[in-house]
Order: C-alpha cells, then structure tokens, then sequence
C-alpha cells in the first residue's frame, strides 16, 4: 500500500504540476484585467502543438521547442488581447463570450491543421526511467516537476523583485491609482496575457511528450486549474499553486480508496467544504461587501 | 419542301431519341443519410466509419450506379455530424427523415447516439442500419426499422470471454472508457467468464482523458495477472505506454481497435508482443474477400484497412442491395422489408439480421507476434500464423 501511496502522490504532484501552469496564467489574466480567459486551455493545446512541430519539423531539440513554444504562444496572446480582449474591455460579459467564442475557433482550426487523431510526441526523455523506491517513472515525469517548480521561482523573483512585476502587481491591485502613477496599463494588459499564454503552452509543451498531443487537451487542465485558483482564491498566485497541487495530488490519491470514475466528485466535494469554512479560498484576501 | 420538312423532323424526333436513350440515368441520384462523429473527441473513429461509407459510394458510382427499378442512380451521401452527442444525432436523424427525405440512413458511432435515433427511424418509418454502435440493448428494443451491421459488445466479447477462461489469466482487471462502448464491454465480458476467474479492478474514465497512473497504481496493488483495455487505439496506446513505463509487466488484452499496423505505430513491437484482442476485421488475414477490400482501402485512403470501415462498407452495400431487391428507392417500408430478409456475403462475411435487427458476423481473436505482425487464434476455422491475422 505504502508504494501504491508513493506513486500516487508523486503522479498527483505531476498532474498538479499542470494544473499549476495553467491556474497562475490564468490568475495573471484575471488579476490585472477581471476577465475569466475560457480559451486558456486552448492556449496550452496550442502550446502542444507548437512544440511537437518545432521539435518534429524545426529544431530536432526538446528544449529549443519548447522556448519557440512559449515565445510563439506569448506573440499569439499579445494579439489575442489585442484583437480581441481590448475593444471588449469594460464589457465583462461580452469578454466571456468572446473568450468562448475563441475556443471553438482555436480547436477547430487545430483540428483543419493537424487533424482530429492525437499526435505521438516521441521523446527519448519518456523511454528513461527513473527509478523511485520500488517504482519507476518516466523521466519527463520528473521534469514535469522540477521545470514547474522553477518556473515558478522564476515568477516569483520576477513579481516581487523586479520593476516590470511591481508594476503588472500594482495594475492588479487598483488599476487607476496604477495609471496615476504613470504606469502604462494598456502595456501590462498584453503583457499578462502574452506571460500567461507563455506559462499554457509550457504546460503543454511538457505534457504532450507524455500523453498526446490532441485538439481536446487543454479542456481538463483548464476545468482543474479553474478549481484550483478557486480554492486557492480567486487572484492569488500562491493561491494558484497550493491548489493546483492539491487538486492533483488529492484526485490521485482518491483514486487509491473509491471508484476513479468518481475522482472528479471527490475533489469538488473537498473544495466545496474548504470553501464553505473559508469563502475567500485558502490565500484570497476577503474583501468588505463580498460573501 | 414537305418531304424535306418531314425529314428534319424525324432526325429531330431521332436524335432527341437517342440522347434521352443514352444519358439517362445520369440525372438521376439517389442520396442516403449517413450520421457519424466527424468533429470532436471521436472525430478519429468516425472517420474510418466515414471512409467505408465513401469508398462504398465511390465503388458503386465508379461502375455506372445501381440499377433500382429500370434506373440507374447515382449514390449521394448527405452526412450529418453528430459529434456523438444524443441531441444532435436526434436532430440530424429529424433532418435527414423531414427535410432531406432519405429512404435509409447508416452510420452512428455511439449507442447513446444512436438509441436517440431509433425511436425517430421508428416514427417515421425510416430504416436506420448501424455500423459501429456495440451496446447489446440497442436491437432488443423492438424496433423493426433498426438494423445493425456489427456485432454487438456480448457477441464480441463471447470468443474473448473463453480465450481468458482457456489460459486462467485471474484475477483479471478492466480499464474501459466511461461510456455505455466501455461500460457495456465491462457488464458483458464479466457475464460471460466464468467463476473462477475473479475480477480485481475495474476502473472508468472519460473520453479525452490521458492519465492512466490512477489504474495503474490500482491494477499492481490489486495484482491483477491481466488488463482488458476497453477503449479506442489511442487511449490503448496510451494506456499501454503508461502500463509498461510504470514497470508492470501484465497480460494486455484489446479491443479490435488495437489490432492494426496504426496502433503497432504508436507503439513498439517489443511492447505488444503477446498481447491478444478481438477483432472483426483482421485487415491481414487470407480471406479473398478480405485482402480485397484490405487493397482497395489502402490504394485509396494510404493506410491499413480499420473494422469500422468494413462493418461501413457492408452496411451501404446492404441499403443499396436491399432497395435492389424491393424495386424502390422511395418506398421505405418496402426498403425495410427487403432488409429483414437479406442474405448478403459481404467484407466482414454473411450478413443475415435476425429478428430483431442483429447481424452476427464473424468474430476473430488476434494476438501480437514478436516480429510486429499478428495471428489468429481463434475462431478454429480462421487460425492462421503471424503475418495474416
């Protein structure tokens, strides 16, 4: 049982890992312009794809494919934001839809690229294996991980201890005394989609070697990431982290005592209860006038 | 004068004739009802069901029509997406009785789907042949304008049901999809084995997911001596890089999905060696009618010839054959008829529906050979070696 607990743990921190990238792209968006991005997850498809053609067709290296994953995918958020976010801003509801709108779009033109059938990302980096205890996992599982992980560390340094992050944290907070202050705000919007976008198709770019590559992949890691700001609360990005992780980590180690078709209902049914005790998520601030 | 006269109009009267004599039937064409998957998470299925339906249709026209009643038609096929989705495929059957006014519609990839369309067919006395649906309940309905090309989950489980019981592989565990393909290949492969051989584990999941760990963890805890894999080749494929990676070394056991070179190719050899599966369409096997229609898919579409393409091909081939035999391409109950008592010799072998609408074509088992190619096992008729399974 003890390695049964072990690998699940490990493979939830790995999911979670996902869940992570995507939340703090989408914490980004929402905390600097209030609008919920439902074509995130398609931006972490694209992410996939991107990598998977840069690697299959352009640069032959993992690593390479990957930055021309995320710089691709920052340039396509830039001007998704620029297209179409910004003549809707001020209209939430209209952004909503846009957003919904743009997943159709994004998926089906996919889908008339590279087809419906899943794409294999062969990658010498899923045939080693790493041996843990009496398990083995794949090396791309751990890389999962550890470039997670130091992303976020990256994400961090950059918020907290540089100009550019103080200035997209201080749009976050009051979007008017931000302008006040003489900080372009129209510049930090782009920006925190383009950083978001960036953040989607790392996800995607690490686990598509894994998985597949395939039109519908982005669909689940949006739902679970969606959760997991949610119980973190809404706008915070250690929020985003703390829930992603243990969404992931929760779902896998659930599966270990009751049916894994119902792996989903028990990880709404601990955020449910953390929510009910505290509204505001485990990290969100409670602000006067809210529930 | 008035002789000349006379003669200009005989030639008039000849020649208007002899176009209308030769050119006929090429305004004439006769347009079926097809409903599959063609977008969304099974758009990949549904495109090998799709595949059939249009090779059939290409065949047909390619030698001039078919010949209904003294005219020949050409064979139209007006397909609606149903994105396997209950309400859409209703609405697509609605259309296509209403609307496009078809004598008969094929197709369907999902029995939920499809057990939304029936009632319809029934309604408006509209013939529905399915092509690929594998819940067992669909044809025991009662309803005689239902028809099914393919077997059902019970009867494509029944040979793989002995094949485990023969090698004692208890206890055995399932991953299959969570949806009435995968739920129903779970309720009748376990009704079918018997007590001896135990079930360890069952595990569900949902079209689009990826994540086999959670099985996986639980298939080693539960020491399970074998795995069904109830689901389509890519999640197979995925399931089984999953399995091996994750270090465990267990009997793998598939759909017919899994027994083609395109799921060798997402693999490895080495991986599946061993590995066995239903079948209703070995693409390899030394059947004539077989390695036919295996030639002809490849020459057209590239690749290996998929089960869902020739359970497709036979079915429009029965519709055509069918409207034939009653003389009409119009008269629906007629059509439905003709279809209740056909008995056609088509790809997949005998086609007779009994009377509830069910077919029963041949079912094979096929195991991996080290060298990448496959074999049957069973039934004794059809055993063949590696290369021609």
């Amino acid at each position: 049982m003890f390695d049964a607990i072990l690998e699940q743990i490990i493979n939830g921190t790995m999911m979670g890992s996902i869940y992570v990238l995507v939340g703090l792209g989408l914490v980004l968006i929402y905390g600097v312009m209030h609008v919920l991005n439902f074509a995130h997850g398609m931006m972490f498809m694209l992410g996939g794809y991107m990598a998977y053609t840069a690697f299959a067709h352009v640069t032959g290296d993992y690593g390479s494919a990957v930055l021309l994953s995320m710089l691709s995918l920052m340039a396509i958020g830039a001007v998704l934001e620029r297209l179409v976010f910004k003549p809707l801003r001020g209209n939430l509801r209209n952004q909503v839809i846009a957003s919904l709108a743009l997943v159709l779009l994004i998926q089906n033109s996919v889908i008339a690229i590279w087809g419906p059938t899943g794409i294999q990302f062969k990658l010498s980096a899923t045939e080693i294996l790493v041996p843990i205890g009496g398990l083995r996992f794949s090396l791309q599982h751990i890389l999962v991980i550890v470039v997670t992980f130091a992303c976020m560390g990256v994400l961090f340094v950059f918020l907290k201890f540089t100009k550019f992050g103080t200035a997209l944290r201080a749009t976050s907070q009051n979007n008017e005394a931000a302008t006040v202050v003489g900080i372009n705000t129209q510049r930090m919007y782009w920006v925190s989609f383009a950083i978001g976008s960036a953040l989607a198709a790392l996800g995607g770019a690490l686990i598509g070697p894994l998985f597949l590559v395939f039109p519908q992949m982005g669909d689940l890691p949006l739902v679970k990431a969606l959760a997991g700001i949610l119980l973190g609360g809404m706008g915070s990005i250690p929020g985003a982290v703390i829930g992603g992780l243990l969404i992931g980590i929760t779902e896998a180690l659930a599966t270990l005592a009751i049916a894994t078709d119902y792996r989903d209902a028990v990880t709404f049914v601990v955020i449910i209860l953390i929510l009910l005790f505290r509204p505001q998520g485990l990290f969100g601030v409670r602000v006067r006038g809210e529930a | 004068m008035k002789t000349r006269r006379t003669f200009l109009g005989l030639l008039a009267g000849a020649t208007a004739t002899a176009l209308a004599v030769s050119s006929p039937s090429a305004a004439e064409t006769l347009t079926i009802g097809i409903v599959s998957a063609t977008t969304g998470p099974l758009a990949a299925p549904g495109k090998f069901q799709l595949n059939g339906f249009k090779l059939a249709a290409e065949e047909v026209n390619a030698k001039g029509g078919v010949a209904v009643g003294g005219k020949t038609y050409k064979v139209e096929l007006k397909i609606y997406d149903t994105h396997c989705n209950a309400a859409a495929g209703a609405s697509a059957m609605q259309r296509l009785a209403s609307v496009d006014k078809v004598p008969v519609v094929l197709g369907e990839l999902c029995s939920s789907v499809a057990a939304a369309e029936a009632p319809i067919a029934k309604d408006f006395k509209l013939p529905l042949i399915l092509t690929v649906p594998t819940g067992p309940s669909l044809t025991r309905g009662g309803n005689p304008y239902l028809f099914r090309v393919n077997s059902h989950a019970a009867l494509l489980n029944k040979g793989l049901a002995a094949f485990i019981a023969k090698n004692g592989w208890s206890p055995i565990s399932y991953i299959a999809w969570n949806n009435d393909a995968g739920r129903g290949g779970v309720r009748t492969l376990g009704a079918q084995l018997p007590k001896n051989i135990k079930n360890a584990y069952t595990g569900y999941f949902n079209v689009g997911e990826v994540d086999f760990s959670s099985h996986i963890s639980n298939i080693r805890a539960k020491k399970a001596k074998a795995v069904v894999l109830l689901m389509d080749e890519e999640p197979g494929s995925l399931a089984i890089k999953q399995i091996r990676s994750a270090g465990l070394n267990i009997q793998l056991i598939g759909t017919l999905a899994m027994g083609s070179n395109r799921f060798l190719k997402r693999l490895d050899k080495k991986t599946i060696a061993g590995m066995v599966q239903y079948s209703a369409f070995p693409p390899k096997a030394d059947v004539l009618r077989i390695k036919n229609f295996s030639a002809r898919y490849e020459k057209k579409y590239g690749e290996e010839a998929h089960g869902f393409a020739a359970q497709s091909y036979d079915g429009l081939m029965i519709a055509l054959a069918a409207m034939k035999n009653g003389g009409t391409v119009t008269d629906k109950s007629r059509i439905r008829e003709e279809l209740a008592k056909i008995d056609y010799t088509g790809v997949m072998g005998k086609i007779r529906f009994d009377k509830n609408g069910q077919a029963s074509p041949p079912v094979y088992i096929t195991e991996w050979c080290a060298d990448g190619t496959r074999k049957i096992l069973a039934p004794k008729d059809a055993v063949a070696g590696c290369g021609k399974g």
